[in-house]
């Protein structure tokens, strides 16, 4: 059926051309964008209109945020984000639009939203342009630092640990402050230690190497 | 000659005055401060013991500023009004576009029953006009568009917003927890409800928009109880509340709505301190309360709190507040930061091609563009509701997506903006958190009883507190007038005892 209609819009695209002149090109043009659209949604979502709608005005469509401050969500490991919902919800972790949105949730929801979004393809930081020095300080700093050991290889995350490559960059620079200041703790106390230790350039370059990397593996 | 001059002076110190409580001028204001805490005790009672105040109001918002307008006009001068940021107006703001005209970036519209802000309007002579929405609007969809009169309204359809403006004759807009069906709809998602009425492929796209507009989060997440408590404040009626011709979006303010908060910000002289966060409120269950602010301690027998509760949750009170009313606080919901952008042409060239510069789009970064051009129409505003992290960050980067898009539906002319605005409500500073209040399911049921009353001298006030229209510029108003009311009749008592 899928095909059929794929191949049905070019060719009533260049009839109605003639006829009805660009007018009605641009109503069929709207027309099977909808409906392309609206399968889409069917198959990767299901029934409209679904829970992970309310996230993608922040996160982006689904999850490929464009904004450097508001965090991606495609492709993070589940139990990354699960566990993120969770400590938002407790107060553990603390954001002032999150926290509460996070209370709303069930842990059947919780799964709902962690097993969604790990299963979307993260996209490039396209919008992101890099300061050359920086990204090559970053990526020394990074490498030294040994990110990767928790993070993976080209850092796109795994278990508990976020995936950073193509992470919006002021976000990311955030989160390193708030590391930093010890306003937001890994239970480990890991990442607090190992941030202390950097001067506030240290975590621009950092924040930007990361940005500017591509989240595919 | 000599009397020319003077008057010119006198307008000159009178625009001065107006930037500095707009924020446009944040070195005039920050001076402004320092010397109006310095004579705090100055504007005190003669009865009155040492340095207390009879009230003190958090937040210069519209509805602190009607608040603190109302005492004055009762007669009581012994109050202050403390705003954090370095202007007044709260979630309204003026963004200058050139040639002394303004285009709104906030909260900007007033329609049918808003009577409260529209006498306020009145009184301080700032007129309205209404919306523009003469022409086609274009809905855009991938390389596809629609260009059609929607004749003032945002193409609902009718039967489903009947059956909408029926059940939210149950649901009284101040205290939706005490409608009849109350707990049967608190169950409830708008998106649950919807997806029950059999909603068109095509019309999807514009439900979404419409309650992520006015409601503040995507149907499945947006309580239906709360929804229809929004439709009540509209007399029952959805297209008052979701709609632009004879509806909540037909009206403006010309000047812009900040203006009624700059108008009665200058009535209040060193009463007013900008630029003065309470981070700390105690001894709130005592006869007088004491204020921690980044300029120092100030202390007073009532407290009207003429901010959302997101921001109330920012404040640390000692002793803890009472339980249910912290609950309130920890649960309210706060993830609709908005972010609204004004394209500035030099004139509004898409209303010459029968366009009425309004566009809604499937999957793209805009929700609603609309004509927000001043009353004049000779300069070309167009303001977008955009979806936050659906258009990038980056100042120049959001006005070059924006404006190909607007070429898409209206043609090159819209590639030469003269200027460009992104206000991003959660992003710009940490006194506004979101725009509206995106109530969940099962909110109200929980935690309605703990919204009004007061919490010793605490006075909860604010738009979210209104009886009628919370979370518009006319609730606030209410909640303004409401809680002032409520501050001198707990003086009264307390003298007579």
């Amino acid at each position: 059926m899928k095909k059929k209609i794929l191949i049905g819009i070019p060719a009533v695209l260049a009839l109605a051309l003639v006829f009805f002149g660009p007018e009605l090109v641009d109503l069929v043009r709207l027309q099977t964008y909808l409906t392309e659209s609206q399968e889409a949604y069917q198959d990767n979502k299901g029934e409209w209109p679904h829970l992970t709608d309310a996230c993608e005005g922040c996160h982006g469509r689904n999850g490929n945020s464009l904004h450097q401050g508001y965090p991606s969500l495609a492709g993070q490991p589940e139990s990354y984000l699960a566990t993120q919902l969770r400590q938002f919800a407790s107060g553990e972790r603390e954001n002032p639009n999150m926290s509460p949105l996070a209370m709303t949730m069930s842990e059947e929801e919780i799964q709902l939203y962690a097993e969604f979004f790990s299963r979307q393809t993260a996209k490039e930081n396209q919008f992101f342009d890099a300061d050359p020095e920086l990204q090559e300080q970053g990526e020394r700093l990074v490498e030294t630092g040994g990110c990767a050991g928790c993070h993976g290889a080209s850092l796109t995350g795994q278990g508990e640990f976020p995936l950073l490559a193509g992470q919006g960059y002021d976000y990311l620079l955030k989160q390193l402050d708030a590391f930093a200041s010890g306003e937001r703790k890994d239970a480990t106390g890991v990442m607090n230690s190992m941030v202390k230790s950097l001067s506030a350039d240290d975590r621009k370059a950092i924040a930007s190497y990361m940005a500017s990397l591509s989240p595919s593996h | 000659m000599a009397k020319k001059v003077s008057s010119d002076t006198s307008i000159n110190a009178q625009r001065r005055q107006l930037l500095k409580f707009a924020g446009a001028s944040a070195a005039a204001g920050g001076f402004g401060l320092s010397a109006g805490l310095a004579r705090a005790g100055a504007t005190l009672d003669p009865g009155s013991f040492d340095d207390v105040l009879d009230v003190a109001i958090i937040g210069g918002g519209l509805s602190g500023l009607t608040s603190a307008r109302d005492l004055q006009r009762a007669g009581c001068e012994s109050f202050v009004v403390l705003e954090a940021r370095d202007r007044v107006g709260g979630r309204t703001l003026n963004y200058d576009v050139g040639h002394g005209e303004v285009s709104d970036v906030g909260g900007q519209w007033i329609g049918p029953s808003q009577t409260a802000v529209a006498d306020l309007a009145r009184e301080l002579e700032v007129e309205t006009f209404p919306s523009y929405y003469d022409g086609k609007t274009v809905i855009l969809g991938g390389e596809g568009q629609l260009a059609i009169d929607l004749e003032g309204t945002f193409g609902t359809d009718h039967a489903i917003a009947e059956k909408l403006s029926k059940l939210s004759r149950d649901v009284p807009s101040g205290a939706p927890w005490k409608s009849p069906r109350a707990d049967e709809l608190d169950k409830l998602s708008v998106g649950d409800w919807l997806a029950r009425q059999d909603i068109k492929v095509e019309d999807r796209v514009s439900w979404d928009g419409s309650i992520a507009l006015t409601g503040g989060a995507m149907p499945a997440k947006m309580g239906f109880l709360h929804f229809l408590s929004m439709i009540n404040s509209a007399t029952s009626d959805y297209f008052k509340l979701d709609s632009i011709k004879d509806s909540a979006q037909g009206t403006r303010f010309v000047g812009g709505a900040q203006l009624l908060s700059i108008k009665m910000a200058e009535e209040l002289g060193d009463k007013l301190r900008l630029s003065c966060p309470v981070r700390r409120i105690s001894n709130w269950d005592r006869d007088v309360v004491t204020l921690h602010t980044d300029q120092g301690t100030i202390r007073a027998r009532q407290v009207i709190m003429a901010l959302s509760p997101p921001l109330c949750q920012q404040i640390d009170f000692s002793p803890s507040l009472p339980e249910n009313r912290a609950a309130l606080q920890r649960a309210w919901p706060a993830h609709s930061p908005a972010r609204k952008t004004a394209m500035v042409y030099s004139r509004p060239f898409w209303r010459e091609k029968g366009l009425n510069g309004h566009i809604f789009q499937v999957n793209g970064p805009i929700i609603w563009a609309y004509d927000n051009s001043p009353v004049n129409g000779e300069v070309g505003v167009i303001n977008a509701f955009v979806s936050n992290a659906n258009l990038p960050s980056g100042h120049d980067q959001a006005k070059r997506v924006l404006a190909e898009i607007y070429a898409q539906a209206w043609g090159e002319e819209a590639l030469s903006p003269v200027a460009y605005h992104d206000q991003d409500w959660g992003q710009v500073d940490p006194w506004t958190i979101t725009c509206i209040s995106a109530i969940p399911p099962g909110f109200w049921t929980t935690h309605g009883e703990a919204l009004n009353p007061p919490s010793g001298n605490l006075i909860w006030s604010g738009t979210e507190t209104a009886d009628i229209w919370a979370g518009y510029m006319d609730g606030a108003v209410r909640s303004g007038h409401q809680s002032a009311l409520e501050a001198l009749n707990a003086l009264r008592l307390r003298r007579r005892t």
